[in-house]
This record gives structure tokens, sequence and C-alpha cells, in this order.
């Protein structure tokens, strides 16, 4: 039990998992990240030529990145955060401010717009923990504050440029804006953000978590402090939906506005996302963000189609999942899969 | 500012039937309909096809609000079964993220089908006035017709046998099967009266602007913000939350601007799920 810093105790709500030795499990707990990465990163060597699909392999990575954070909010502790793209749109907006206007240097910036989005999304977590607010509450207050995030952005002008959006002058001249590059820059956030997600169940958290998902007043009967790893989960899910709405802004096109951190242009792709690759699981946003990625390439001529795919795909897999792999949607957050 | 609060009441009125729509829904069977603005555009969108094709406007419009309620009827009796199972927090869940998604697959039809539909119904005559501000006709009629629309669902909440039912099953579920009222015929019932309140609210706005696909989400939204405020189980309290909000709009948007309206009616409906969450009056309901 050394392998790890905090090593799930037997004070811990949930049995410890099965495993034949300290070594070989930090192993296997971990292949899955590097497998794959691995297969990711043999993109560009077979597209790395078109620009165009590289771009989008690019934003793929980068709603993979969104996804394993809002995993961490909604999939790990049920918090239902409908403001994805507006805590993505805090770190992207911020920084570019920050590094355009305030002439902080590019790296500082985002880790600045980052704190803020943490900030947003630790007091959004705060006050639905201490108003004890239910998940539709959540999801309403946080809704509320995506919307106004989005009319915000169109009415400070001559902050976020409105309807036209603003160029992002900061890293133009960086690795950012080379096309095969950024996609490794991407790719390697999304190898961060999968191995902090993996680190945070491993951990004493990470039993908190699922011991609060499961039971709410058994965990807090048994000594875990629910609010503290709610808003935990709240306050580092929104740093690093921040930081990577941050790099998006830095990166590839280098110009933002109201849609690119839009509710419909990003929390209903995360959330079918999600859906699509299991909900709570490690790499079910990762397989949720390429395969949706790949599907709009596939369906590129029928992109008017696209709300009716994204809404038959929330229909049909939160009813089949339900009534197949397990009986309830909660019960979805259960579900840890060991790959 | 007469003029901005009178404008304000009527936008207020449809606000508040707007959120009754939703209120009902969500009281009766749990369920957030994220897709009523779609249900109410779309019987809108209905209306206009079959004004396109020569019918006299009464007729397509009783038939633009059966579509809106059929709509929501095939929801109640199809996915929503699944839903009904489920007790709790589960349900709530899963019953808010299936209308996100009916919501997105009626809105992506809209958008394909009859991107450039809109109902506008033209009310014509003179402005009359009243207190001393001119009102077009048509925000005249609107504001009548909801009136009446509201009046009629107090008669049927008050005094009918069936309204009595379905306010005992918003009360407790539990209690009112016991007494011999049915929780699904009742549930059935309301998706259908739901649908025809959205579509209605289409209707009459249409009378004083056009309603096309485009606008989906935004009613959904203020359908939201009101039933929100009216404290999500009350009527009463979503019609007085409606017509309060209303004034609100109209005022914020003559005097601040309109980007800020918005977020100060979100802002008030945040505001009374974290301080107030039983709502403007409170924790009455039925």
């Amino acid at each position: 039990m050394t392998a790890v810093d905090e090593t799930p105790t037997t004070e811990s709500p949930m049995p410890p998992p099965t495993r034949s030795s300290p070594s070989s499990s930090i192993v296997l707990a971990y292949a899955p990240i590097l497998v794959a990465a691995a297969l990711l990163a043999l993109v560009p060597l077979r597209y790395g030529d078109t620009g165009s699909t590289m771009t989008v392999a690019t934003e793929g990575m980068a709603f993979a990145a969104y996804a394993i954070a809002f995993n961490i909010i909604f999939g790990s502790t049920g918090q239902l955060f409908l403001c994805v793209g507006a805590l993505a749109g805090t770190g992207g907006f911020a920084s570019a401010i920050l590094a355009d206007r305030a002439g902080l240097p590019m790296l500082g910036a985002m880790v600045v717009a980052s704190l803020c989005s943490a900030f947003l999304g630790g007091i959004l977590s705060w006050v639905s923990v201490r108003r004890a607010l239910d998940t539709i509450f959540i999801g309403i207050v946080t809704l509320a504050f995506s919307l106004s995030f989005q009319n915000l952005i169109l009415g400070q002008r001559e902050w976020t440029g409105g309807e036209t959006g603003i160029f992002v002058e900061a890293g133009k001249d960086t690795i950012l804006h080379d096309r095969n590059p950024s996609y490794y820059v991407f790719l390697g956030l999304v190898v961060v953000y999968l191995t902090i997600f993996r680190a945070l169940q491993r951990s004493r958290t990470g039993w908190a978590f699922r011991a609060l998902r499961d039971d709410q007043l058994a965990a807090e009967l048994s000594g875990v402090d629910v609010a503290r790893y709610r808003v935990l989960a709240g306050t580092v899910g929104s740093a690093m939906l921040g930081f990577a709405g941050a790099l998006f802004a830095h990166s590839g096109r280098g110009f933002i506005g109201p849609s690119t951190f839009s509710f419909g242009d990003v929390d209903v792709r995360v959330l079918v996302m999600l859906v699509f690759g299991g909900l709570g699981s490690l790499l079910g946003p990762v397989i949720g963000a390429v395969s949706l990625t790949v599907l709009d390439e596939v369906l590129i001529d029928y992109a008017q189609l696209r709300p009716i795919f994204y809404g038959s795909v929330i229909i049909v897999f939160f009813l089949g999942f339900r009534r197949g792999v397990v009986p309830a949607v909660t019960d979805l957050f259960r579900r840890r899969r060991r790959r | 500012m007469i003029a901005a609060i009178l404008d304000g009441i009527v936008l207020g009125l449809q606000y508040g039937l707007l959120g009754v729509g939703l209120t009902l829904i969500y009281g009766l069977a749990g369920v957030l309909n994220l897709a009523h603005g779609q249900i109410a555009v779309l019987g809108a969108v209905v209306v206009s096809v079959q004004m396109g094709n020569g019918m006299a406007a009464v007729p397509a419009i009783l038939i633009g609000l059966a579509a809106s309620s059929a709509a929501l009827l095939v929801v109640d009796l199809t996915i929503m079964r699944a839903v009904y199972r489920q007790s709790g927090e589960t349900r709530i869940l899963l019953g808010l993220l299936l209308m996100l998604g009916v919501a997105f697959i009626i809105d992506g039809i809209l958008v394909w089908k009859y991107p450039i539909e809109r109902l506008g119904l033209r009310i014509g005559g003179d402005p009359i006035a009243i207190l001393g501000v001119k009102m077009s006709r048509g925000s005249l009629l609107a504001s009548g017709i909801t009136i009446a629309a509201g009046l009629v669902l107090v008669v049927f909440f008050m005094f009918t046998k069936f309204g009595l039912a379905v306010r005992s099953v918003i009360q407790d579920e539990q209690g009112a099967r016991l007494v011999g009222v049915n929780p699904a015929r009742v549930r059935t019932f309301v998706f259908g009266l739901s649908g025809v309140l959205a579509g209605l609210v289409a209707v009459t706005r249409s009378m004083t602007g056009p309603i096309g696909a485009d606008n989906t989400i935004s009613l959904t939204i203020l359908a939201l913000i009101v039933a929100v405020v009216g404290g999500l189980r009350s009527v009463p309290g979503a019609f007085v939350a409606g017509v309060l909000l209303g004034i609100v709009d109209r005022l914020s948007s003559f005097y601040i601007g309109t980007y800020i309206t918005t977020i100060i009616l979100l802002v008030c409906a945040a505001l009374t799920i974290v301080i107030r969450p039983t709502g403007i009056l409170g924790g009455s309901s039925g």
C-alpha cells in the first residue's frame, strides 16, 4: 500500500479494489492513458498533410479536455454544471485580454485566467452545497450563469468584440499556431488531464467522491466532508476547463468569438460526448470526443441534421444505458470501468 | 414610463402563460420540459404552413395548437414512461436530459425543414389609447386571449372535478392514488394541456412580432426563468412571476439596455433558487 501517497485506508466507506501487487496496479491504472495517447499520437502521421483534418482533430482534443474536466465535476460528484462553455470561455477571454491588453506573458495570463475559472466554478459549487441544491437546481443556476456569460460577451464589445469576436495576438509566434505541433500540445493536455483524473480516483479524494455520489447521507455519517469534496471537484474541474479554454484561445485560428464557448456549441457537445463514451469512466470522455469528432467529419454534408443526431444520442443512450447495463442514471456514476 | 409598464404587462401575460405550461409539467411529473419553446414554435410553424396553403387563420391556429399538444402527448406516452418508473433525483435528472434531447430533435427538424417559416399574424386597425398610451390592436388581442386562457385555467383548477384531481396529484401523488385518481391519466392530460398553452403563447406572440425557428431557445429559457421565479410548483406563482418579469423586462430594456435585461432576468432566476426556492408566492401550490 505504498505505491501512491494517499492510498485508500480502511476508514474509506468503499472496499478497496482487488489488486495483485502495488507495483503492477499502478501500471495497470495508468496503462490505458498510455495506450490512448499512443494511438492518438498516430493521427498526424496519417492526416498530417491535410490541414483541415488536423484543425478538426486539434479541436477534438480540446473537447476531450473539456469532457474530462466535466467528468470530474458531473461524473464524479454529480454536480450538473451546465456552464462548461462559460467556464472555458472565462479562461479563454480572460487569458486573451490579460495577454493582449495587460501585457502579461502568455503562460502567466493562462494561469491567472484558469484561476478566474476555478474561482467562479468554486463559488457555484460552494453556493449549491451551502444551499443544499438538488441536481436540477444546480443545473438551472449554472445554466443561468452560462447564458449571462454569453450575453456579457455579446454586450461588452470593447473587450470581447461582441458578435464579431476578437483576434488573439498572444501565441501567434509559438508552436500553438503550427498545425501538427499544436495537435500534440492538446494531446499532451489530454494526457495530463487523464492523469489528474486517475490520480484523483486513486487518492483518498476519489474514495470520497465515490462515497458521496453513491449515498451522500452515508458518506456524511461516515465522516466524509461532503461539502469540501464537492467544492474541490467544482474548483479543480473549473480550473481545468479554464486552462483548456485559454490554450484554445491562444492556438490555431487565433480567434475567439461568442460561439467559441457558447452553451449550444460546447456544453451540448460535451454532454453528448460524455454520455456516448461513458459517464464517470476514465477514457469515456476521450472515446466520446474522438467518436463525435469523426462522426461530425463523416456527416459533414449533413451538418443540418447534427442537432437531431445529438438529441437522439442523448435520448437513446440515457434510455439504453438505464435499461441495459445499469438500472438507473445515477447508477451510471457508480460504474467504474478499470481498463 | 407608463408605456413601458403597459408594454411589460402585455409581454408579462405571455411570459406568465409560458411559465404556467412549464410549471404544470414539472409540478405534476417532475419533468423539467426544456423543449417548451420548441413545442411552442412547432405550433406556430404549423399554423404558418397551413395559412400558407390558404387556410383561414382560426382553423389553422386550432391545428397548430393540436400539433403542439400532440408533440408533448407523444413524448409523454413514449420516452417519459421510462422516467416515471424512476424516483427522486434519478427521475428528475433523467427527465431533464431526455427533454433536452427532445428539444434538440425538434430544433433540428424546424431548422432543417422550415428555416425561414415565420408566423406573423397581423391584426389590422388603428391603435387604441389606454391610459393615454396607444396600444396596437395586436397587443391587446394577444393580452385578451392570454387573460381568457388564464381565466379558463382558474375555473378549471378551482371548480371542475378533473382540475381538482390534477391539483391533488401535484400535491401528493400517493394520496391522490388512494382516493381513486389515476396519476398516469392526469399526467397525459397535463402534457397535452401544456402543449396547447405553449402553442397559444407562440400564436399570441406572433400578433406582436414574427415567430420562427430561431425563437425556440429564447422561449424555453424565458419559460424556465418565469417558472423558477414562480417557484416551479406554483401555477399562480408562475403567472404572477410572468407579469412581474414582463414589466421588469420592458423597464430595463427601456432604461438600461437589451443585453443587460437578459442578464437581469437570469439573475432573478438564479437568486430565486438560492434565496427563496419556493418562489415569489412562497409555498402555495396548485
